[in-house]
């Protein structure tokens, strides 16, 4: 064990496991939770594990048991996607020689024993830096040469103990694969189905079966044997299955955290509501619909309102929010009300060129119109359509000279450019305008 | 806090009751109201809320979506509780908050119309009066949102007119036009149609959104939070 980083000095209140790590970091943690030397520690980890394997088991116990130390903080959502599964694959290698002591322990001088010490040398020269070796495919890879290997050993007249090294590596590959299943689970990478189920029970059924074998091809059974064997297949199936439970309920309890921030966040929307809504819906009912007292209350509203109830979301780019910044930037340089309702959901990014079609016609609108202006969003399936609405004194597009750029370039053009559409007609009633541009999303396919 | 109205009364006069749990809003809302609109008394609670509309059977009550004390109902409650004692009282709801949930709750509780906190004095006068004209009140937001919980922009479309879970396409243009900003005569006059069949297709609009058993009325509502 040598030593292959630089320990931490920092002493940590809570024992953590690293995110450098060359098992698991279960010993890196250690020493620099006790400020002993990791090698020494490492060491004394080793010797253990050569003691009937309770280095082993402590190392286990440790792995399971101890966070880590990306995870432990308030760990952004990047960070806990990274290292979880990384621990679960450099953690499988930690724990198979669990099993492989459950199997070496009936029958001392059966061959697992420089298996175990191969493994580890395997992982230690992979470590030192975060890696994600494929370990569990190199065990189960093993396992089949090691088969292949004592066959042929078997054939040309090797006297092996076939009968304990078949179910030891039935056991070995039951256990790596069930720890693949555990891996995929945490990383979200596999589907999340029911087929995944059913192979981590065939893993299971795989592990119990190697160690059943076992004690029925190995002597002739008795009482002792079948007590001795159902025991086994239980610690087998426990020291396989406990790291994943261990796993789901810390899970659970991050995600009851979660929860408890989220209650907190509501309680306190909850109290901003009834207090400074309120304030700033009575300020723009007597200050008047178009006066600056109401437009700043208005957009203090508006700020408050998104980071309220929004902020919890993190969707796609959504459209309406998009529009409803306009709208308070817009609100705070002109004397307009800008109402914007919004129809459907975007379920994916929304073009640029139709934000800033649909902005230009806010400004145009707030312009040359003032007052009130309606915006509407309706986003279905196929289109994307929005319309600005005004009550001003109207304009037609013929009368709009050549050389102005407002709206013939950046609303009807742009939205060309975009393949959408844009029209400008007389709004409700024949008063003011109505800008409606309009952009079937098939087109935009495969825009980013 | 019933507050014994001042008033002097007029036989044409329409006969409110602001319910809110502001005091400073209430008093604000009522000194901006049309003269013509008559406040018989104001209430801050649910339970004041129910007492003051029973003892004074206005026409119109404009009523909080939020409101404290009763079982904790909010103006929903006070609509169940008060309409069977006061046949012909009409709810106009006033909220703050715009969350979907709270408009669906309010307006099948029964009330006939829905607008924001932050419209105009005029406004509310203008809407509580048609509601006591017996119109339903949809506000550009209320309109987005029943277009959006009916699936109209999914494409459905009611077949037959007594259909509760979807919108016909009438109701559907008129809806849009509506949630665009548009006044009642303005759609009537873009779908060249009566304004009389627009309050048609908008009350029966809004007999939909109280009898229909569509789920997103509901679920949908409470799980977006926001119009």
């Amino acid at each position: 064990m040598t030593q292959l980083r630089p320990t931490d000095p920092r002493f940590t209140g809570h024992l953590v496991r690293p995110r450098l790590r060359i098992v698991a970091g279960v010993c890196a943690g250690f020493a620099r939770h006790s400020g002993l030397p990791v090698t020494f520690v490492r060491t004394v980890t080793f010797v253990l594990a050569l003691c009937g394997g309770a280095g082993v088991l402590l190392y286990g116990w440790l792995w399971a048991t101890t966070p880590d130390e990306s995870a432990d903080g308030a760990a952004g959502s990047d960070a806990r996607r990274d290292p979880l599964p990384k621990a679960a694959l450099t953690g499988s290698h930690a724990t198979l020689p669990d099993t492989r002591t459950q199997l070496r322990d009936p029958s001392p001088g059966a061959t697992s024993g420089p298996t175990v010490a191969t493994a580890d040398a395997a992982a230690d020269a992979g470590g030192g830096e975060p890696h994600r070796a494929p370990v569990t495919e190199i065990l189960l890879g093993l396992a089949l040469v090691g088969t292949a290997g004592a066959l042929i050993a078997n054939r040309l007249g090797a006297e092996l103990p076939l009968d304990a090294i078949i179910p030891a590596i039935v056991a070995l590959a039951g256990t790596g694969l069930a720890w693949r299943q555990f891996a995929e689970l945490r990383s979200g990478a596999g589907p999340r189905s029911s087929g995944m189920l059913v192979r981590a029970l065939g893993a299971l059924v795989l592990v119990a079966l190697g160690i059943l074998l076992f004690f029925v091809t190995s002597e002739q059974p008795n009482v002792w044997t079948v007590v001795v064997a159902a025991m086994s297949v239980l610690v087998g199936v426990a020291v396989v299955v406990a790291p994943w439970a261990v796993r789901l309920t810390r899970d659970l309890s991050d995600e009851r955290a979660a929860r408890e921030r989220e209650a907190g966040r509501a309680e306190m929307a909850a109290h901003l509501h009834d207090s400074v809504l309120q304030t700033l819906a009575l300020i723009q009912q007597k200050a008047g619909p178009h006066s600056d007292a109401a437009r700043l209350a208005r957009a203090q509203e508006r700020d408050l309102r998104e980071w309220l109830f929004t902020g919890a979301a993190n969707g796609p780019v959504d459209l309406a929010a998009e529009l409803r910044g306009i709208a308070t930037t817009v609100e705070r340089e002109f004397a307009v009300h800008v109402d914007v309702v919004s129809v459907g959901t975007v379920d994916r990014e929304v073009p640029e060129a139709l934000l800033a079609a649909a902005r230009e016609a806010i400004l145009n609108a707030a312009r040359h119109a003032g007052g009130s202006v309606s915006v509407y969003v309706e986003s279905s399936p196929t289109a994307i359509e929005v319309s600005v609405t005004d009550r001003g004194p109207g304009f037609s597009i013929g009368d709009i000279p050549a050389d102005r750029m407002g709206v013939r370039e950046s609303i009807l053009a742009r939205m060309q450019r975009a393949g959408g559409t844009a029209s400008v007609r007389p709004g409700p009633g024949g008063t003011g305008t109505e800008i409606r541009l309009s952009l079937p999303l098939d087109v935009q396919e495969d825009t980013p | 806090m019933t507050d014994p109205t001042t008033a002097t009364a007029t036989v044409c006069d329409l006969t409110v009751v602001i319910v809110d749990d502001h005091s400073i809003f209430r008093s604000g809302l009522r000194s901006e109201l049309d003269p013509a609109l008559r406040v018989l008394g104001e209430a801050a609670t649910v339970d004041e809320a129910i007492a003051v509309v029973v003892a004074t059977q206005p026409r119109v009550v404009l009523l909080d979506v939020h409101l404290p004390g009763g079982t904790g109902g909010g103006g929903a409650e006070v609509i169940r509780a008060a309409a069977p004692l006061a046949p012909s009282t009409l709810f106009l709801a006033l909220s703050v908050s715009d969350a979907a949930d709270d408009v669906v709750t309010v307006i099948r509780a029964g009330a006939r119309g829905y607008i924001t906190k932050s419209a105009s004095g005029a406004e509310v006068s203008d809407a509580a009066r048609r509601v006591a004209g017996g119109d339903a009140v949809f506000s550009p937001r209320l309109a987005g949102f029943v277009l959006d919980a009916f699936g109209a922009v999914a494409g459905e479309t009611a077949a037959t007119t007594d259909e509760l879970d979807r919108l016909s396409a009438r109701e559907q243009e008129v809806m849009r036009l509506i949630a665009r900003g548009y006044a009642y005569k303005e759609v009537a006059s873009a779908l060249f149609i009566s304004p009389k069949t627009v309050e048609t297709h908008v009350s029966a609009v809004l007999r939909k959104l109280q009898l229909s058993s569509r789920h997103e009325l509901t679920a949908w509502a409470t799980a977006r939070k926001l119009l």
